[in-house]
């Protein structure tokens, strides 16, 4: 019996050793999983989606390299229509999970996402003076008084124009300064006849020129509310069409269907005159056969009462959206785009990136002479038609309308009387948008 | 080296043991180890070629909706009568062509929004116009696209739609991509009016299947051409693999489930799924030794069977130690036993069989020794009433020799010798008669010589002369009767037949707690082969001086007995070595039953 007991406590251990063995085999598997999980309070880093590296996502990273913060910068390239969905999809479902504490916005589309989801966004008057900027980026960031966001680069326009064939049809830089778009129409047969050029060329299904007549003249698709279609009635927009169709009827007008036949246009040399945001400047330069053929005058204005020989075209903004980390990302955007003229001058020379941060604009990096374009001061031009640029409300519809209009240029480049385009535009606007 | 043979020799049996334990112990663990991984394996390759077939489906279903929406497309588009108008229209003004441009975009919105996936769609014309619906993702040229091979391709086969690779870098921005090309031709003359391009890129493609792959499962899209055109490993994208085609065209032309093959190098297991409208295969390759490293932790298996193993031999060697061990004492023991001692019991421990084994060799032991003390009592009894019967006869002879010297003695008028003799004769006839085993004292065996003595001097006269030396401290001593008087009488009888004087010295003293008495003639002397008596008829009983020795090691022991030397022509020695009894110790004689005694305190059952 004694022994009996001994072999059974022999075995009992033996079976308990077993199974500690066997359980520290198997325990390595777990642990090393549960390090994810625990968003801190305040991250140390700070993400931003923007969406062209050679552009917005350069600039951003300039900013990083001057700013002394301890706040590491992830920036991460999204396609903007990839930005617009996620933020759409995001933002809707009301959860902020997975945003980034910075997110680049197209002016023309901010005000449908800060009068959409107003709680997600992180106003940041306590760290910038909006009076620093642009008057006419301060529109579309701001609502109710309030300044949610960092007016980055300016869309400001210009006329960028083939000094040659120009000077083939016997027009000077004075020529085309500060002229109407009826002017330009003229010079533009004139070129045409003289040298087989086309004078623009236009993709019909965009209608970005006409939104570059009608702001010069501080005009939109709505009013000023930013709320109700203003197409009836709004005189800027049918100086705009009429402009539109007497080119096309000048039958100077290349007509492209993407962006890549756009560029194709002057590049080939095509083309005698771009009117365009300035961003429009790279491209250019890009064909280096054309060196000292091009020059950039003031955009042509609609011939009106208001009008002026400067308008916009694109540019964007930087939000800080309502996550932690808010007030770090606000802190990095008040200190390098929000105050630093030196850092504007990097800007300007490393990304070819003119900000609307209107003291910077004194800094002799804006003073440079371009070579391409014959020795102008293209920068400094450009600043200084930045401050005349009318201040418009996008509102919230832009490419909305703008389809249903491009539809009625159609019908109106095909004999439909503008008065009744304007009506049927009008009223399927508001019907749509109601 | 002998003492490791020895500790081999010694520990056999432990060896023997251990070792078949050992073996068999590791080669079942080894073989259930192997056919647990196999088992495992082979499962997990059943339904993992279940699943991943019906994956493989789903993937193909994701193709043929792709392919069938691309079908549908293209006709459309070829359909389009707008479109083939503004295709084929000369443009005189800008008007018409912002028109036309405006128009055919606006067709392709329309098909273009049906479209499921990530394709683009670009439909090129005759003077490069070129409409591309999303140049995002291809920004192509028409310049470039009109000169390109899939172009060339298309042209050829107007009638079927391609579906052709275009590797990343040639114009397509770095990211490879799949386009089907239709040519657009006109009905009735088959005249080519332009192209319809349905690009989606490798990236896009991916999305199809990718959900389903993971880290060695991987699927891939092999054209017929064998290039691999799409795959979630972007190292393969764009290589030619003939091989790979083969196999999958193997699988899929003998139904084959999956096939197992040697593919990049790896052992994999390799399904496949046709898309014959499209012209590819999807090939599903999964990595035999890393998916099964990965589900099946072979590393723990053998860990854990290892250290059942190392378990259970300790267990074995612990165990068959201890039963080895407590056999090989017992052997060892009982061997020992048969050189030394037979009454000694063995020691009974160790396991319970050794010690059953013990127990019961000890009852046989214990049975043996109560046999064998039985045999002895017997026998002793036997040579008791032996001597007693030897004792008890008293020479006729002795009587009839002695009562004739009487006779002569009374005859000479010897009165006063006559009546010596006979008082001598009578003490002497007492003692003789009494039990066998009774003592008497030392002072009365002094007296019965000097009897003894005096009859024997009375008949053959004096001429051989008797001197007793006594210690006194021995008188009270017991010893048993007629010990010393054959040594006497063999003295009187044989040691002087030569010599014819002679001394017969008797010696009795105490020695090393044993009393001695010494028997020395200084007669002929004798060789001590030849010491039996041959006139019996001299002699006073039937006890002899050889039974004399028998007698005191059967009443005494080993240790007592009777020496005799002798010296020819000097004399002899007898010496004879008794225990010191006392009176009260009468009856003690050796016995031999200790051994039992001990025996019976042992096991009780």
């Amino acid at each position: 019996m004694e022994d009996f007991r001994f072999k059974k406590s022999w075995l009992s251990a033996l079976v308990l050793l077993t199974f500690l063995v066997l359980a520290a085999c198997s325990s390595d598997e777990e642990g090393g999983a549960s390090e994810e999980g625990e968003a801190a309070e305040d991250p140390d880093t700070i993400t931003a989606w923007a969406w062209d590296p050679n552009f917005n996502i350069a600039a951003l990273e300039t900013a990083k390299e001057s700013y002394d913060g301890d706040v590491e910068l992830d920036v991460i390239e999204n396609a903007q229509d990839d930005i617009v969905s996620k933020l759409n999809t995001g933002l809707s479902s009301g959860t902020m999970k997975g945003m980034p504490n910075i997110v680049l916005i197209e002016d023309q589309r901010a005000q449908s996402f800060l009068q959409s989801y107003p709680e997600a966004f992180f106003p940041i008057d306590d760290y910038i003076n909006p009076e620093d900027f642009a008057s006419y980026k301060l529109a579309p960031t701001s609502l109710d008084d309030k300044q949610y966001g960092l007016p980055f680069d300016t869309g400001v326009t210009g006329l960028f124009f083939r000094t040659d064939y120009l000077e083939e049809a016997g027009y000077t830089m004075e020529d085309l300064t500060d002229i109407t778009w009826e002017e330009y129409i003229e010079i533009g047969q004139d070129v045409k006849e003289t040298t087989g050029k086309d004078m623009i060329s236009l993709d019909p299904n965009d209608l970005g020129l006409i939104r570059v007549m009608i702001q010069s003249a501080g005009a939109w698709y709505v009013d000023e509310e930013g709320t109700n279609v203003n197409i009836e009635g709004n005189e800027p927009l049918r100086k705009a069409f009429e402009n539109y169709k007497a080119m096309m009827e000048a039958d100077f007008v290349k007509a492209n269907s993407d962006w890549s036949q756009f560029i194709a246009s002057f590049n080939s040399g095509d083309v005698a005159t771009v009117p365009s945001g300035n961003w429009i400047g790279a491209s250019i330069e890009a064909e280096e056969s054309q060196a000292g053929d091009w020059a950039v005058a003031p955009i042509p204005r609609l011939d009106m009462e208001g009008a002026v020989n400067a308008s916009n075209q694109g540019g964007s903004s930087f939000y800080v959206l309502n996550v932690p980390g808010k007030e770090k990302a606000a802190e990095f955007l008040g200190q390098t785009f929000g105050e630093n003229e030196e850092f504007y001058q990097d800007l300007v020379n490393d990304v070819g990136a003119i900000g609307t941060y209107t003291p910077a604009s004194d800094g002799e990096a804006y003073q440079t002479e371009n070579e391409f374009f014959g020795g102008q001061s293209l920068i400094s031009d450009f600043s200084t038609w930045v401050e005349d640029i009318p201040s418009v409300n996008y509102g919230m519809h832009t490419y909305s309308i703008e389809d249903i209009l491009a539809a009625e240029m159609q019908n109106y480049l095909k004999g439909k009387s503008l008065d009744d385009a304007f009506a049927d535009a009008q009223a399927q606007a508001e019907a749509q948008l109601k | 080296m002998k003492k490791l043979i020895s500790v081999i020799h010694h520990n056999n049996l432990f060896i023997k043991m251990f070792l078949v334990m050992v073996i068999s112990i590791i080669s079942v663990s080894l073989l259930i180890t192997f056919s647990t991984i196999r088992m495992s394996n082979n499962l997990f390759m059943e339904t993992f070629s279940i699943t991943n077939t019906k994956v493989l489906n789903q993937i193909k279903q994701q193709f043929e909706s792709f392919s069938y929406s691309v079908v549908v497309t293209s006709m459309e588009v070829e359909n389009n009568a707008t479109i083939k108008r503004m295709l084929t229209e000369e443009y005189v003004s800008s008007v018409d062509a912002s028109t036309s441009f405006y128009s055919i975009k606006e067709q392709m919105e329309k098909l273009y929004a049906d479209r499921p996936n990530e394709a683009n769609m670009i439909i090129l014309g005759e003077n490069e116009r070129l409409f591309n619906m999303k140049y995002m993702n291809w920004s192509v040229t028409g310049d470039d696209l009109i000169n390109h091979r899939i172009t060339k391709n298309a042209e050829e086969h107007p009638n079927q739609i391609l579906y052709q690779f275009v590797s990343g870098g040639e114009i397509t921005n770095g990211s490879p991509m799949v386009v089907a090309t239709k040519a657009l031709t006109e009905r009735s003359s088959n005249n080519i009016y332009g192209y319809l391009y349905i690009p989606i890129r490798e990236l896009d493609l991916r999305g199809f299947y990718d959900d389903y792959t993971s880290q060695g499962n991987s699927v891939m899209l092999v054209n017929g051409s064998g290039k691999i055109i799409s795959s979630d490993d972007e190292s393969y994208i764009g290589q030619d693999s003939p091989e790979l085609l083969a196999l999958a065209k193997e699988t899929e032309e003998q139904r084959l489930e999956y096939q197992e093959a040697n593919v990049f190098g790896k052992d994999q297991l390799l399904l496949t799924s046709a898309l014959p409208a499209l012209d590819l295969y999807i090939v599903n390759l999964v990595d035999q030794e890393l998916v099964i490293n990965n589900l099946v932790n072979t590393k723990e298996i053998a860990l854990i069977s290892t250290v059942i193993v190392l378990l259970a031999l300790v267990v074995v060697f612990i165990i068959s130690r201890r039963v080895t061990n407590s056999i090989s004492r017992l052997v060892k023991q009982i061997s020992n036993m048969a050189k030394y001692d037979f009454s000694k019991p063995v020691e009974e421990s160790g396991g319970y069989e050794a010690r059953k084994i013990a127990h019961a060799f000890n009852y046989m032991l214990n049975e043996l020794q109560e046999h064998v003390d039985v045999l002895m009592k017997a026998q002793r009894k036997q040579r008791k009433s032996e001597l007693e019967a030897l004792q008890h006869q008293i020479n006729p002879h002795f009587l009839y020799n002695t009562l004739t010297s009487v006779k002569l003695l009374v005859k000479d008028g010897k009165k006063e010798a006559a009546f010596e003799t006979i008082d001598a004769l009578i003490p002497l006839l007492q003692n003789a008669l009494g039990n066998v085993d009774e003592t008497i004292t030392v002072e009365q065996e002094a007296a019965n010589i000097q009897n003894y003595v005096l009859i024997n001097q009375t008949r053959y006269g004096d001429r051989i002369k008797v001197n007793s030396l006594i210690s006194p401290d021995c008188l009270h001593y017991h010893l048993p009767k007629l010990v010393i008087q054959p040594f006497i009488e063999n003295a009187f009888f044989h040691a002087f037949t030569e010599k014819k004087k002679g001394f017969i010295q008797i010696l009795i003293a105490q020695r090393n707690d044993k009393l001695v008495c010494e028997v020395i003639d200084t007669g002929d002397g004798m060789r001590l082969d030849k010491i039996e008596s041959k006139g019996k008829r001299q002699l006073f009983s039937g006890i002899g001086v050889r039974n004399v020795h028998e007698r005191i090691q059967l009443l005494f022991g080993e240790d007592y007995g009777v020496e005799i030397s002798s010296e020819l022509k000097k004399g002899t020695k007898v010496k004879i070595i008794l225990p010191l009894l006392d009176e009260n110790a009468k009856y003690i004689t050796k016995s031999k039953n200790s051994t039992k005694e001990r025996l019976s305190e042992g096991g009780n059952f």
